[in-house]
């Protein structure tokens, strides 16, 4: 006697549990005419699954639909979710007498959804903010720039707004030269 | 592991695991990317914004793939208009198809015309239950519970749905058999 078709379609399915899945293999491996029926239904199965774009197609927005949604909804909550870097490259004139040193300073933990200039005047209020490519320089345009602040006090600054800080130091060049550097205070 | 939907990185985990397959979902019942799309972020806007808390990442994709299911029915429904789905099919442009393990196997656009104007003529609870069958990873039990039904009603649908279609495309000489 044949196996119930049901029972075929469930095994198609990798859903048959024992014994039934034993019996029906059984019964497979001599009944042409039930393995003609799971060829059917295998064959219905494929037709259905291959009538889709493919899962590249599918997903192709899902970074754009995550930011738009972290944008509305996560980022008013949590400034920490992802790590950003970002690179403020001021000079320090008043630093070293004789030459100034172009002072990186790494800003870490915050995410900015859009409020660039917010988040600018968090960290240092009185700082405009122009956006390179890859890195963001802050320019003064105001008298009391940053030079006028001693690195340690934009450090203890920095860190009572809970940022990652770390500093280095890229190099010391002379100050006639970085005097024409489009980054140096005026 | 708890899922709290208002969390961030819970809401990012979900996020990746089930964003593909609830666009399947959408697609496969509004047949347009655009659209389906849009759906797929409304479901997670409200799965942010009702925030609820989830045994495990597995119950918040039944929850989100419910809800997405219901928003495409409801839009279906809202955009009928003159046209039947059926005739939608008809019309519809063909997109590039491959098979799930992403080797890229083109099947003749008719063919795909066909299975979905088959699938589309099915009775809403078959459709339904086979579309969740070929296109999401579910079992019948995951399956199920997206639905609200037992797992052997799912079984059974799922065959009668097969069936039906393997006589609706039967029919249609020179199109699959
Ligand atoms: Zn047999």
């Amino acid at each position: 006697m044949c196996i119930d078709e049901q029972l075929i379609s469930s095994y198609l399915d990798g859903e048959l549990c024992e014994p039934y899945k034993s019996q029906t293999e059984e019964h497979l491996s001599y009944c042409k005419a039930c393995n003609a029926r799971l060829e059917k239904l295998k064959k219905v199965s494929d037709l259905v699954k291959l009538s889709s774009p493919s899962d590249e197609v599918l997903s192709k927005g899902k970074d754009e639909v995550f930011a738009l949604l972290e944008k509305k909804y996560l980022g008013q909550k949590k400034k920490h979710i992802s790590f950003l870097r970002r690179k403020f490259e001021v000079t320090f004139p008043t630093m070293v007498t004789s030459a100034a040193a172009v002072v990186v300073i790494f800003v870490g933990g915050f995410v900015l959804f859009g409020s660039n200039s917010s988040q600018t005047n968090e960290i240092v209020p009185s700082f405009n903010l122009q956006a390179g490519q890859d890195n963001v320089r802050f320019v003064s345009n105001k008298e009391q720039g940053l030079d006028s602040y001693s690195l340690e006090e934009i450090m203890k600054y920095l860190d009572s707004k809970g940022y990652e800080v770390d500093i280095s130091i890229k190099g010391l060049k002379p100050l006639e030269e970085t005097s024409t550097e489009p980054t140096s205070l005026e | 592991m708890e899922i709290k939907s208002t969390d961030a990185s819970d809401f990012k985990l979900v996020y990746d695991s089930s964003f593909t397959l609830l666009m399947r979902v959408s697609y496969h019942i509004v047949y347009n990317e655009d659209i389906a799309e849009e759906l797929v972020q409304e479901a997670f806007e409200r799965f942010y914004v009702k925030n609820m808390t989830f045994p495990s990442v597995d119950e918040a994709m039944f929850w989100l793939i419910r809800v997405t299911k219901n928003l495409a029915l409801n839009h279906v429904r809202r955009h009928k208009r003159e046209l039947n789905m059926v005739e939608k099919v008809k019309k519809m442009p063909g997109e590039a198809s491959s098979n799930q393990d992403g080797s890229k196997q083109l099947i003749e656009q008719e063919t795909i015309q066909a299975v979905r104007k088959a699938i589309e003529s099915l009775p809403d609870n078959l459709k339904i239950v086979i579309k969740l069958k070929e296109y999401t990873d579910l079992d019948y039990k995951g399956i199920g519970k997206v639905l609200g039904i037992s797992e052997s009603n799912v079984k059974v649908r799922v065959f009668r749905a097969r069936k039906k279609l393997e006589e609706l495309l039967g029919k249609e000489d020179g199109y699959v058999y």
